[in-house]
């Protein structure tokens, strides 16, 4: 059973090249390097001022003062994508680092107490369920007003069903596996044997489940920016950059809103593909 | 098996042709071309229609919520009801006053008005109106029951009286030269009393709105459209259209597309980024006229920053208005540090002209001068809030604007993101402007006269924002709104634009004309904002 738990699936594989030096995998190194990196030093690197508005430039095309042209704004697009890397990494990362972390706990004192406890947090989490991540982070914006941690916080909530539900049968399975008994026996606390035992055995699923959230997070977070919803107007930020760059299609000249589009994209398949990498190498899945 | 080696020679140059097809498209993708800010020629109006055309539909940006005259203020609402209810007396195409229901308006005396009616004008239900009716209609916008957004216009108004069998007499607290021309707005609406009261709670939302006009209101798709049908008993030229259609069609790139592919064969209000799309279109004409707006920033908290009319002035400087007027209105404006418009004027003399506008300073900024009046205010570093909405570029991009300006002399200017729907609010719940300094607002006039915008600044006036006062101000205003001479008034009323100009309650950016789009199918509306009270629709018709 956990060993069917812990064989790679066919799907990536195939993505992936048989042998190690895959030039996909490669290639997404290198973009989610770029985008950490830009998310790091962003401000210290970017050409202009992201806010600075020059109207007269507005929807300028590609050139040397401007290398990836001007938005609705006359604010520099490369600038503005570079700047909004930090905003467009951080809401993703803070979603699952919540959502893995509460996941975790919810779906290991499920499985591992059991009975009551398993079927109350079951059903809740199924209950979450129910209720889609958007729907849930626009009623949460609605009631506290826009900004990157309403709609976090409740993206957060809605991503925890997927990790806990992961985790619990995890923990199930790993439970009835002799040396949890062995454990046991020893007279090793619960908790003990849970953090120091079963989580290091789980981790590398678990973790490979929260990068494809990663990037479902980005996709959720982009589109509440892209409805507005999202980071207050004038943040740099790839899913805002979309939504402001509407008028620029308007006018015929959609460079602001496209880039932003093949950056969220890219970024999210990139770290799809990376995480799995990640996951593999870790759990020894292809050896 | 390791995957087939593509070999190098192939690999390099399909990247040399991705890339060379990647620089294509990031060209064609951006850069307008250099004459897209062109300078705009205001037309009088479009060609006179050739004859006559079974339907056409109209784009509307938003739903009337109701068509009640009483509460007819906004855009949407008075674009219909200008076609199906009229008025006293009528605001023409050129923006002058003409004769309406009342076939002439006499004053015996400075505190009288009396109307004589139209004979055998008859109402969509085929009653004719009688003085009666002008009554009860003008006192329903007094009632304070009512709530009418016109009820301020009314407030010198001491009584309305029948005074024969075709005329009505006006009397006045005190002389008032505004109340004659707004007879010519939704103020002067003339609707049958037995109609409104037959209707009761109704009246504006569904079935007949009871009045003269050359359309009467049709099927009402609730969140889709409206239809107005010709109105045979009509008592002045046939409109030439049967029908009108109007959809609501809140999203602008909808409407932008709704015009192009012929599903709506014009519209006024058209959104400004989409100006260069419908002009190189080929499939109609894009129009502008005068459409004596103006657009402003509106200051609506005086307790904080902005409070300190040097402040005020120093961003007023570092406003980039060309650049606005470029990016924001799609070129079609002109920068201004006037909150009138200069075609309100219309019969001022040259020296009041030249007082006016003479005296205004250059619309170029001057970054230097704005930084050293916010540093001699003390409010370096002072936290601005500046209210946004994605309600039209006009909106969000002055925010952007501010914002950047802002930034650039010593202020910390935030914006405050509004839905849409919200906006409105701001200009008529003090409730929605808490926590706000200042919001892009749009100003009409909505008579042929300066004073329309300027008694805004009145102490408790309603669309005075930010509570400004100023007795000096307000005794002008008074003597201004008693001067019946238009000349002598405007003398007047130039001195509060001075005193506007000098003390920012709200701080102007540009002119703003009206732009409307016909398809080759049409032809006749007129290009003015008369729109909104003048039966434009009646003289749309086929253009060949």
């Amino acid at each position: 059973m956990t060993a069917a738990t812990l064989t790679r699936r066919p799907g990536l594989a195939k993505l992936r090249a048989a042998s190690g030096r895959s030039p996909l995998h490669l290639a997404c190194l290198v973009v989610v390097g770029l985008v950490v990196l830009a998310a790091l030093v962003g401000p210290w690197i970017t050409p202009h001022d992201p806010n600075s508005a020059e109207l007269g430039s507005a929807l300028a095309g590609p050139s040397g003062e401007h290398l990836l042209g001007a938005d609705v704004a006359g604010r520099d697009t490369l600038s503005r994508l570079i700047a909004g890397a930090r905003t467009s990494l951080l809401g993703p990362l803070g979603v699952v680092v919540f959502s893995t972390v509460a996941g975790i706990a919810v779906g290991m004192v499920a499985a591992w107490r059991g009975g009551w406890v398993d079927s109350l947090l079951s059903r809740s989490t199924e209950l979450v369920f129910a209720f889609p991540g958007v729907l849930l982070a626009i009623l949460v914006i609605a009631m506290y007003g826009e900004g990157l941690i309403a709609p976090v916080a409740a993206l957060g909530v809605a991503y925890v069903p997927y990790v806990s539900r992961l985790t619990r049968s995890l923990v199930l399975a790993e439970r009835a596996r002799p040396y949890v008994s062995a454990y046991q026996v020893q007279g090793h606390s619960a908790l003990q044997i849970c953090l120091r035992h079963i989580l290091p055995n789980i981790a590398p699923v678990v973790l490979a489940q929260s990068a494809v959230n990663f990037g479902y997070a980005l996709m959720d977070l982009a589109g509440l920016s892209f409805l507005g919803l999202g980071v207050p107007p004038l943040t740099p930020d790839w899913g805002r950059m979309v939504f402001d760059g509407q008028t620029a299609v308007q006018y015929g000249y959609p460079l602001s809103a496209i880039l932003p589009c093949v950056l969220v994209v890219l970024t999210v398949v990139a770290f799809n593909v990376v995480g799995e990498r990640w996951a593999d190498r870790v759990a020894r899945r292809d050896k | 098996m390791p995957p087939p080696r593509v070999p190098e020679g192939r690999c390099r140059s399909r990247i040399v042709v991705l890339a060379a097809v990647l620089g294509l498209g990031v060209t064609a993708c951006a850069g307008p071309p250099a004459t897209r800010a062109a300078a705009v020629g205001l037309s009088q109006g479009t060609p006179r229609a050739a004859g006559e055309i079974d339907s056409f539909t109209w784009a509307v940006y938003a739903e009337p919520p109701t068509l009640d005259y009483t509460v007819a203020f906004d855009y949407p609402q008075n674009t219909v009801l200008s076609n199906v209810c009229e008025s006293l007396m009528r605001w023409s195409p050129s923006l002058t006053l003409e004769p309406g229901l009342a076939r002439s308006a006499t004053q015996p005396d400075p505190l009288t008005w009396v109307y004589d009616l139209r004979d055998g004008v008859r109402f969509h239900d085929g009653r004719t109106m009688t003085p009666e009716d002008v009554v009860f209609s003008l006192d329903r916008q007094r009632d304070p029951d009512n709530a009418a957004a016109w009820a301020e216009n009314f407030e010198n108004v001491a009584s309305v009286k029948k005074s024969g069998p075709l005329q009505v007499t006006v009397k006045l607290k005190k002389p008032d030269s505004q109340f004659p021309q707004y007879m010519a707005t939704a103020a002067g609406v003339v609707a049958s009393k037995d109609g409104v009261e037959k209707a009761g709670r109704d009246y504006g939302t569904s079935g007949s709105l009871a009045c003269t006009g050359p359309f009467t209101l049709g099927t009402w798709k609730k969140g889709q459209s409206l239809r107005l049908d010709r109105f045979e008993g009509y008592w002045g030229a046939r409109a030439k259209s049967k029908h009108v259609v109007f959809k609501f069609l809140t999203d602008a790139s909808s409407r932008t597309n709704a015009l192009l592919s012929g599903e709506a064969d014009g519209g006024y209000l058209i959104p400004t980024e989409s100006y260069e799309r419908l002009r190189e279109s080929g499939v109609g004409k894009l129009y502008f006229g005068e459409g004596l707006s103006t657009v402003n920033l509106g200051i609506t908290n005086m307790k904080g920053a902005l409070g300190d009319v040097r402040v005020r002035r120093a961003l007023s400087l570092a406003l980039d208005r060309s650049g606005f007027v470029y990016a924001g209105l799609g070129g079609g404006g002109t920068p201004t540090h006037s909150v009138t418009s200069r075609a309100a004027w219309a019969g001022a003399s040259p020296e009041t002209m030249k007082s006016v506008f003479g005296q205004l300073p250059s619309t170029k900024r001057d970054l230097a001068k704005a930084r050293a009046l916010v540093k001699e205010a003390g409010a370096t570093g002072k936290t601005v809030t500046i209210a946004t909405s994605s309600i039209g570029q006009d909106v969000s991009l002055l925010a952007t604007a501010v914002q950047d300006a802002g930034s650039r002399i010593g202020l910390d200017v935030r914006l405050k993101s509004i839905a849409p729907n919200a906006f409105t609010a701001l200009f008529t719940d003090p409730e929605s402007r808490v926590g706000i300094d200042m919001f892009p607002l749009t100003y009409y006039d909505s008579i042929t006269d300066p004073l329309d915008l300027l008694t805004n600044f009145k102490t408790g006036a309603y669309l005075n924002l930010s509570g400004y006062s100023d007795k000096r101000y307000d005794a002008l205003v008074d003597r201004a709104v008693g001067t019946y001479d238009r000349g002598a008034r405007l003398k007047t009323v130039a001195e509060l634009q001075r005193h506007a100009s000098e003390q920012l309650p709200w701080i102007p950016v540009a002119e703003w004309p009206t732009a409307v789009f016909l398809n080759k199918r049409i032809t006749g509306a007129p290009t003015t904002i008369s729109y909104m009270y003048y039966p434009w629709a009646a003289e749309v018709g086929a253009a060949s």
